[in-house]
């Protein structure tokens, strides 16, 4: 008769937490340090303490940042104590002889384990809550919040732990793979990419992010933040009884909160998993490297993919890409340094499981297979077999549409942006079809067409007709949540460009459209929040209020729509020429669910021809006529033909830069740099107002070159005379 | 009862035990005998629950082992290499035992204390291999057990302790009608101990009888046969002969009255009969199982 068993057993609990307190110890004192910093803070701050709502925006950025990365290193750590006793056949023994079921030891495990977790949290928990109280900071919302997001990313990351707990039989394997199943998908996306992009054209993002949630501290890093609500008001100062205005906190929520609830549901699962593997574990699985006898095998092919695809790129990298001509792989190095990369991953996983490293008979036919995949899959991407390369998804399957072109990101939405979408399609179809010509362009130069930044496009004279060199990127976000990306390094001519059909001409009309330009600022723009805004000038940095921030943008919007913005010349290496030196940014905070991303920035250079814009930069008296010197104006040595001659000649003639000179004196002396130089240069004197200190070969200069200084009512100018 | 049937059990297709069967009566004191790698640590992993069977059952007073906390709960184990927690002493492992026993008697512990003498605040790990033996027989009898399984259990033990040690023992086999399943190489003092013996081999228990049975059942017999007869004669069924002089050294399965009958038709000149030890019965019988050793006296 078999008597009821308790699925608890408070002796082994108790043993657990006395075998191990060093840990949680250890982790506790360190936890403790937190409230202890802060108490001796405020006490030397003279008891002045945050606000309850920066109390909680304080617990939810510890809650985004921090309890990820200690959880993921605690939580292993805690696994490892409690489930050590698994890979010792002594201990495994011992432990299974005892009377007490296999879900008895699981469940008090698993309590130990979570405890040995939860108590470092509580202490320094507890002391926080006790600071805040003490000092008048005490939020509840937040505490409470924050204990469940706790103990939600505990679950979890125990969950996991303990789920390759069950996996592996060796104490060693046991953070080996939690590290890499943390990080797994990370790194397949990595070496997917990194392979693909050496075949396929287009392709030439080293990460895409698509199963990003399947490493979950990334994902909970990147997901998860304080959302942060500000209102500006008006505040007068205790001491002075100045008004001023400051961003007083409003509100604060969790981003994305529920992400935590879901991990938190996948470690219940995992833990669950983890069970149904312990019913079926072999005690005598103790020291073996996987313990679990379906995961043999896709721990060795496993290693084998892994190793053929980043060992045989590091081996095409170190043999044969000096011999590779274009961009792309060459197929047949590329298959042999495959081979030997996955061979290697192939028998050292071999060896590991049969705790021998005599497996080159017995395995043989695994390492065929290894190979024929290599072949077979550089073959398929060589070919295009799976049509990524071709692919241009479907209206119907795009969520949103952006484009990242001549500098500047455009979001496109279907239903408003229909007609724009479709010519993004179609620009990107004739570049598709055009891949022969852009390849064989590619091939015949030498450039390094490693595609990063559109910032890097020049131009370039080709057989007289103007041409350059730029980069496109187009990305699909697809209903599925998927993502299709792909980069594009274009050789454009100005022949093309006047030639309907062709791919220069599809991207022309595309970027210098009218309602292009207004998407580039946003303008009206659905789902784009004004979060914040300010103005960089030469002499002056400040924030806009939300008032002249939206008067700035409708003046920009009304010289995009006048055609005196967003017009991007592509053949103009000098584009900034005619800019002065003020800069608008704008940043925008954008919905996660419909742009993949929380924020957004924008920089308007203001140029000449902007009339709009300076207007209503004068009104709002941010600017003076004195702001409106243009780059050509202020660095002319950069536009013209033999300028950096002359710079160099300027800094030899008057021992400072002309930069030091200009903000001195606010222009170039007469002859420099375009400057008309004046005739009545007989009439010369040393100008008083020079400091020799600073240029102290400006008169020696003088007299070796002939070249005399006019003192003038406004400042002293120089005027260059013949050499003598 | 302890009842082991059809086991098999295989390590990457290695049967450890094949067919393996053996019976043990309450109250007994069972010896498991066998070469190294016979399967009798594996057979006893089976009966503490540790290992799982493949096929067959293993039961004890008619309960299935695995994972049957009540009946484990009547079972302590000794393993050859008994695991205690790093830090322990022995009142720490008592008081973890005591956690899982509901038997556990802490008067009884006291009592083993006198006999013991060892210091329970030290760490077990500084004990001696001997000591740690002692400290595990300490634990395991005041665990009150209905069932003992022991794997090499006095091996390390001084000759005094072993006494002791399987004093206590028999005197719970007497007083509570303990259950002892004990594997040992150790075969002289087994044969002092135990009333039944199984003698494993390649995973399968060749044979198990009570020990009077093995004995009975196989004769060593002194003979010297008359002038002019020099060799054994090939009809005698002889299992192994050896001949010092004009003395022959025969081992016959058969009893001691029957092998005399037999011999009588030769007119020996001297004919006696001597019991076999139990080191001599595991060699011959596993000498027939093919076993190296056939000439090696153990």
């Amino acid at each position: 008769m078999r008597s009821k068993t308790s699925c608890f057993n408070g002796t082994l609990f108790r043993k657990n937490l006395s075998r191990y307190w060093p840990l949680w110890g250890l982790a506790s004192f360190g936890g403790a340090m937190f409230p202890l910093a802060m108490l001796l803070e405020l006490l030397h701050n003279g008891f002045r303490f945050w606000s309850p709502l920066e109390t909680r925006q304080a617990y939810y950025t510890v809650l985004s940042y921090g309890v990820p990365v200690i959880s993921i290193v605690y939580a292993i750590l805690c696994a490892m104590a409690v489930w050590s006793y698994l890979y010792n056949a002594r201990s495994v023994g011992m432990m299974h002889t005892l009377p007490v079921r296999r879900e008895g030891l699981f469940v008090t495990n698993v309590l130990s384990g979570l405890t040995m977790m939860a108590i470092p949290y509580a202490v320094t928990g507890v002391l926080l809550v006790l600071v805040t109280m003490l000092f008048g900071g005490f939020e509840p919302v937040g505490v409470l919040v924050t204990i469940l997001g706790v103990m939600g990313e505990s679950l979890f990351f125990f969950g996991l732990a303990t789920f390759c707990a069950f996996i592996v039989g060796n104490v060693f394997m046991l953070p080996a793979l939690y590290g890499l199943l943390n990080f797994i998908a990370v790194l397949t996306d990595f070496m997917v990419n990194l392979l693909a992009q050496g075949f396929c054209f287009g392709l030439n993002s080293s990460y895409s992010g698509t199963v990003e949630w399947l490493s979950p501290v990334v994902y909970l890093m990147q997901k998860i933040s304080p959302n942060n609500s500000y209102e500006t008001q008006w505040v007068t100062d205790r001491l002075g009884g100045q008004r001023y205005e400051r961003d007083v906190l409003t509100s604060v929520t969790l981003e994305n909160g529920w992400l935590i609830a879901a991990y938190a549901a996948a470690g219940a699962a995992l833990l669950g998993l983890a069970w149904l593997l312990y019913r079926r574990r072999r005690s005598e699985s103790a020291g073996d490297v996987v313990a679990v006898g379906w995961m043999k095998p896709v721990f060795r092919y496993g290693c084998a993919a892994y190793s053929a695809i980043l060992g045989g790129r590091l081996l095409y990298a170190l043999l044969w890409e000096s011999f590779q001509s274009g961009q792309y792989f060459t197929v047949l190095p590329m298959i042999l340094c495959m081979i030997a990369g996955g061979a290697v991953g192939y028998y050292a996983a071999s060896m590991l499981l049969a705790k021998t490293p005599r497996v080159f008979k017995t395995t043989w036919k695994g390492m065929l297979a290894v190979a024929l995949g290599c072949a077979a899959l550089c073959g398929a991407m060589k070919c295009d077999l799976f049509g990524v390369v071709r692919r241009v998804p479907a209206p119907d399957s795009v969520k949103l549409v952006n484009v990242y072109a001549a500098g500047s990101n455009y979001y496109l939405t279907p239903g408003k942006d229909d007609a724009l979408i479709e010519k993004v399609r179609t620009l990107h179809q004739t570049i598709i079809d055009d891949k022969d010509y852009i390849l064989g362009y590619r091939s015949r130069t030498d450039y390094d067409f490693v595609a990063d930044t559109a910032s890097t496009e020049m131009a370039v004279e080709d057989s007289g007709a103007q041409s350059t060199i730029s980069n496109i990127r187009i990305t699909y976000m697809l209903n599925s949540g998927l993502k299709v990306e792909r980069w594009y390094r274009l050789y454009l001519t100005s022949g093309r460009m006047a030639q309907e059909g062709t791919y220069d001409y599809l991207l022309d009309q595309l970027i210098n459209s009218p309602e292009m330009r207004q998407k580039c600022i946003r303008w009206q723009e659905e789902g784009f929040q004004l979060d914040e805004a300010w103005l960089d000038t030469r002499y002056n940095s400040g924030d806009l209020s939300s008032r002249e921030a939206g008067l700035i943008l409708d003046a920009v919007a009304k010289d995009a729509e006048n055609g005196d913005w967003g017009v991007y010349d592509w053949f103009r290496v000098d584009n900034d020429a005619d800019s002065y030196e003020i800069q608008i940014h704008f940043q925008y905070k954008l919905s996660e669910s419909q742009f993949n991303r929380t924020y957004d920035a924008i920089q308007v250079n203001v140029r000449e021809g902007m009339t709009e814009t300076i207007r209503a930069l004068k009104d709002l008296k941010l600017i003076t006529d004195a702001d409106l010197v243009t780059n050509r104006e202020r660095y002319p040595w950069q536009y013209g033909k033999g300028g950096w001659d002359q710079y160099d000649q300027f800094y030899k003639q008057f021992n400072m830069s002309p930069e030091e000179y200009y903000d001195r004196y606010s222009e170039y002396p007469a002859g420099w740099f375009g400057t008309e130089s004046d005739d009545s240069s007989a009439e010369t004197e040393i100008a008083p107002a020079v400091d020799d200190s600073h240029s102290p070969s400006m008169s020696a200069g003088a007299e070796a070159t002939g070249l005399g200084i006019i003192g003038g009512a406004d400042g002293p100018t120089v005027i260059v005379t013949a050499a003598a | 009862m302890i009842e082991v049937k059809n086991v098999v059990k295989t390590f990457d297709g290695f049967a450890a035990l094949n067919d393996a069967t053996l019976s043990v009566p309450t109250g007994a004191v069972y010896g498991l005998v066998g070469p190294n790698g016979a399967g009798k640590s594996t057979i006893i992993r089976h009966l503490t629950g540790i290992f799982r069977q493949d096929s067959g059952t293993v039961r004890l007073g008619g309960e299935d082992v695995w994972e049957n906390a009540a009946l484990k709960a009547k079972i302590a184990a000794i393993p050859d290499d008994w695991y205690y927690f790093n830090s322990a002493g022995i009142g720490d492992m008592m008081r973890f035992y005591k956690g899982f026993y509901p038997n556990f008697s802490t008067e009884r512990y006291e009592k083993l204390r006198e006999v013991f003498e060892l210091d329970e605040k030290r760490p077990i790990r500084r004990f001696s291999k001997g000591m740690q033996k002692q400290a595990a027989f300490w634990l395991a009898l005041s665990a009150m057990p209905d069932y003992l399984i022991l794997d090499e259990p006095v091996d390390g033990l001084d000759p005094v302790m072993r006494r002791q040690v399987w004093s206590l023992m028999m005197g719970d086999v007497a007083e509570r009608g303990t259950t002892v399943l004990v594997s040992s190489h150790n075969l002289r003092e087994l044969e002092d101990v135990c009333d039944h013996v199984g003698i494993m081999d390649h995973g399968h228990v060749l044979l198990e009888r009570s020990l009077a049975q093995l004995q009975d059942n196989m004769v060593k017999l002194q003979v010297v046969f008359p002038d002019g007869m020099e060799d054994v004669p090939a009809d005698l069924p002889v299992l192994h002969a050896s001949k010092l002089g004009r003395v022959h050294t025969l081992i016959m399965r058969m009893n001691a009255q029957e092998a005399t009958e037999r011999l009588m038709a030769y007119s020996p000149l001297l004919v006696d009969a001597i019991p076999l030890t139990l080191e001599e019965i595991f060699i011959y019988e596993l000498g027939g199982a093919d076993y190296a050793v056939k000439n090696i006296v153990l």
